[in-house]
C-alpha cells in the first residue's frame, strides 16, 4: 500500500505516538482490504463514545491517547452516550455507571471531539457534502451519509473511527471508490404496494432489504417518494437487520437518477419484487403482537425537529397512560429547538419524557423491568429484544403514540 | 501449500501464533451482544455456541456479523483475558480483522485470524487441538477430540 510522505512520517512517529498508532491501524486495515492508498477525510464520527460500547478498555485506550497528546485532525462528533447527561438519575442510571460515561466525555473533550452525543450528527454540527470522503462508523449514520447525501464512507468500527479522526485519513477501498458504489440487487416495488405506500412502511421495507442483501448494495425502484425522516428510518432498519452501508432509491437518492445509473450500466445480479404482503409479513416478524405495553420508544435514529413537531401535535391535550413510559430520543441540538418552539413542553405536559444524547439501546434499563416495548423504529425492533430484554411490538409513529396514551397496541 | 492431512491452508489475516482447543460453530457470530466480555462466555441464546467459554480457545465460525460497536466488546474481552486465542473463519469480514489489528496496536495482544477455509472442507470439531498461524494461514491439527 502506497503511503504519501506525510503519511509515512506519521506512521514513523514524527507526529507523536497517537498518530503513529492510528496510521498503523489504518494501513494494516488497508492492506487487509486491498486498498492501494489513503484518502483524506472531511470528518469523522465516533461510535465508541458510549460506556456500553467502550467499557473499561475504551477508557484505558482513550486515557493513554490523551496522555500522549492525541488531538483529532478533522471535525469529529460523538455517537450517543450511555446516559442522558442532564437527567440520568431520572432514568434510574446507576451513579457509578454514569461516572464512567462522564470520564469518557472528558477524555473525548480533551481530544477535541464535538460532543453531539447523537446517531444523527448530520442534524447537528457534522453535515457531510456530496462526494466528500468520511471516516464514520455508527451504522445508521453511515448509511444516511452514503445514500441520502452521496458522501463516501466505509462502515468503520469502534476505535478505527478514532484512528481516522487522528490521522485525518482512511484507506481508499470499498465505498470510497466509484466501482464500490455499484448496485448489486434490484428490489422492485409491486404496483399494489406503490399504490398504497404509507409512512410506516419505510422501516419494514428497510428491514426486509437488509435481511436479503446483508452487506451488498440494494437498489430500490418504485418508491413513490420519501422524506428526510423516511429515508433515515429506512436506512437505519436496513443497517440493523443487514449491514447495509449504501442503498440507492431510484429517482430519490443522488446517485440513482435511473436504474442504469445505480448499477453503473451493469445488469442487476438479482431482481426481487416486493409487494404489500411482504411488508405485512416483515412487520409481523419485527413485532406483530398487540395488547398492553409498558414502554414506548420513538426517536430511533434520534428525532428531527419535524418529528418533534409531529409528536407534539399528536400528544397535545392528551395524557400518557399511567402504566407506560413514553421516551422520545433526540440530541441536544434538536431538544433546544424543540423547547424554543414549545414542542418539548407539549410532549412533557402529556407525560412523555425527552431522552437526550442516548437511547433505550445504549442505557442500562434493568431497573425498570420493562417487558413489552412498542416502537416505530426498525433498528429498535431489531436490537431491543436483546439490549432491553423486552418483547417488541412494531407499529407506525401515530400508532405508537396512541399506544402510549391507551396503554396498549391495537391492530 | 501443504496437502498433509493434518494441515489446513487458509489465508493469514492477522499475525500471531496460537495453540489451543477448537470451539466450532456453524453459525455467523456477532461479538456485540454475543459474548460476555466479563466471563468470556457466549451469551447469544440463538447461537449454537451459547454457554461455551471462548477463553484461550480457537473460535471457528463461518463469518462475523453485526454492529460497528463490535471492537468495543472485543477489546473489553481482550483486556479482561476473556477473548478467544485465535479466530478461524470461512470469510473474515473487515470487522473481525479490525478487532485483531486494534487488540495488537492498543493492547499489545496478538490474536491470529485465518480465513478462506471452505465451510464443508473444515473437518474440525470442538475439542480438537490445533496450532494457528495468522501469518502463513496454516492450521495444524495436533490432536483430534
Amino acid at each position: 500500500m502506497f503511503l504519501a510522505d506525510a503519511e509515512q512520517r506519521m506512521l514513523d512517529g514524527h507526529d507523536g505516538a497517537p498518530r503513529a498508532q492510528a496510521m498503523a491501524v489504518l494501513s494494516r486495515l488497508g492492506e487487509a482490504c486491498g486498498a492501494d492508498r489513503m484518502v483524506p477525510i472531511a470528518s469523522a464520527h465516533l461510535v465508541a463514545s458510549s460506556y456500553q460500547i467502550a467499557g473499561e478498555a475504551g477508557i484505558a485506550i482513550y486515557g493513554d491517547l490523551v496522555a500522549h497528546g492525541a488531538r483529532v485532525a478533522v471535525r469529529t462528533t460523538s455517537d450517543p452516550g450511555s446516559i442522558d447527561f442532564a437527567r440520568w438519575q431520572a432514568f434510574k442510571t446507576p451513579a457509578d455507571y454514569a461516572a464512567r460515561q462522564i470520564v469518557i466525555a472528558e477524555l473525548l473533550d480533551q481530544m477535541g471531539v464535538i460532543p453531539t452525543w447523537t446517531c444523527t450528527p448530520y442534524t447537528t454540527f457534522n453535515v457531510p457534502r456530496f462526494g466528500e470522503h468520511l471516516g464514520w462508523s455508527e451504522s445508521s449514520a453511515v448509511v444516511f451519509a452514503n445514500s441520502v447525501v452521496g458522501a463516501r464512507t466505509n462502515r468503520l468500527a469502534a476505535y478505527v473511527d478514532l484512528c481516522a479522526a487522528l490521522a485525518g485519513r482512511v484507506p481508499y477501498f470499498g465505498l470510497h471508490t466509484d466501482a464500490g458504489r455499484t448496485g448489486d440487487i434490484l428490489f422492485e416495488i409491486a404496483p399494489d404496494l406503490a399504490a398504497a405506500f404509507e409512512d410506516h412502511y419505510f422501516p419494514p421495507l428497510g428491514y426486509l432489504v437488509g435481511q436479503v442483501v446483508k452487506d451488498k448494495i440494494p437498489v430500490i425502484r418504485g418508491v413513490p417518494g420519501a422524506t428526510f425522516d423516511q429515508l433515515k428510518a429506512f436506512g437505519a432498519a436496513s443497517a440493523a437487520s443487514g449491514s447495509v452501508a449504501l442503498y440507492h432509491m431510484v429517482g430519490i437518492t443522488p446517485e440513482a437518477p435511473t436504474v442504469e445509473a445505480a448499477f453503473r450500466g451493469e445488469a442487476p445480479r438479482e431482481r426481487i419484487p416486493v409487494g404489500l404482503a411482504d411488508i405485512t409479513a416483515t412487520m409481523a416478524q419485527m413485532g406483530g403482537g398487540d395488547g398492553p405495553i409498558d414502554v414506548v420508544g420513538v426517536g430511533c435514529p434520534h428525532a428531527s425537529i419535524d418529528q418533534m413537531r409531529r409528536y407534539a401535535a399528536f400528544l397535545d391535550g392528551k395524557r400518557v397512560h399511567a402504566n407506560v413510559q413514553l421516551w422520545v430520543c433526540t440530541n441536544t441540538t434538536v431538544e433546544q429547538m424543540a423547547r424554543t418552539m414549545g414542542y418539548a413542553q407539549t410532549i412533557e405536559r402529556a407525560g412523555g419524557r425527552l431522552m437526550v444524547g442516548t437511547c433505550h439501546n445504549d442505557c442500562p434499563l434493568a431497573a425498570w423491568g420493562f417487558r413489552r416495548l412498542a416502537t416505530d423504529s426498525g433498528k429498535f425492533a431489531y436490537y431491543t429484544p436483546t439490549t432491553v430484554g423486552t418483547e417488541c411490538l412494531f407499529a407506525g409513529t401515530d400508532a405508537c403514540l396512541q399506544a402510549a396514551v391507551t396503554g396498549k397496541v391495537e391492530r | 501449500m501443504s496437502t498433509a492431512p493434518n494441515h489446513l491452508q487458509g489465508r493469514g489475516c492477522a499475525p500471531g501464533e496460537f495453540e489451543g482447543e477448537v470451539v466450532l460453530s456453524r453459525q455467523p457470530f456477532g461479538f456485540w451482544q454475543g459474548l460476555d466480555p466479563q466471563t468470556g462466555v457466549v451469551i447469544d441464546k440463538r447461537h449454537d455456541a451459547c454457554g461455551q467459554s471462548l477463553i484461550g480457545k480457537v473460535f471457528v465460525f463461518p463469518y462475523g456479523r453485526g454492529s460497528t460497536g463490535t471492537p468495543g466488546i472485543f477489546l473489553e474481552a481482550v483486556r479482561n483475558g476473556c477473548a478467544p486465542g485465535a479466530i478461524v473463519n470461512v470469510a473474515s469480514e473487515p470487522m473481525i480483522i479490525m478487532c485483531a489489528i486494534l487488540a495488537d496496536t492498543f493492547l499489545h495482544v496478538r490474536i491470529p485470524v485465518v480465513d478462506g477455509l471452505p465451510e464443508d472442507a473444515v473437518d474440525l470439531r470442538t475439542g480438537d487441538r490445533v496450532r494457528v498461524n495468522g501469518e502463513t494461514g496454516v492450521i495444524e491439527v495436533l490432536a483430534k477430540a
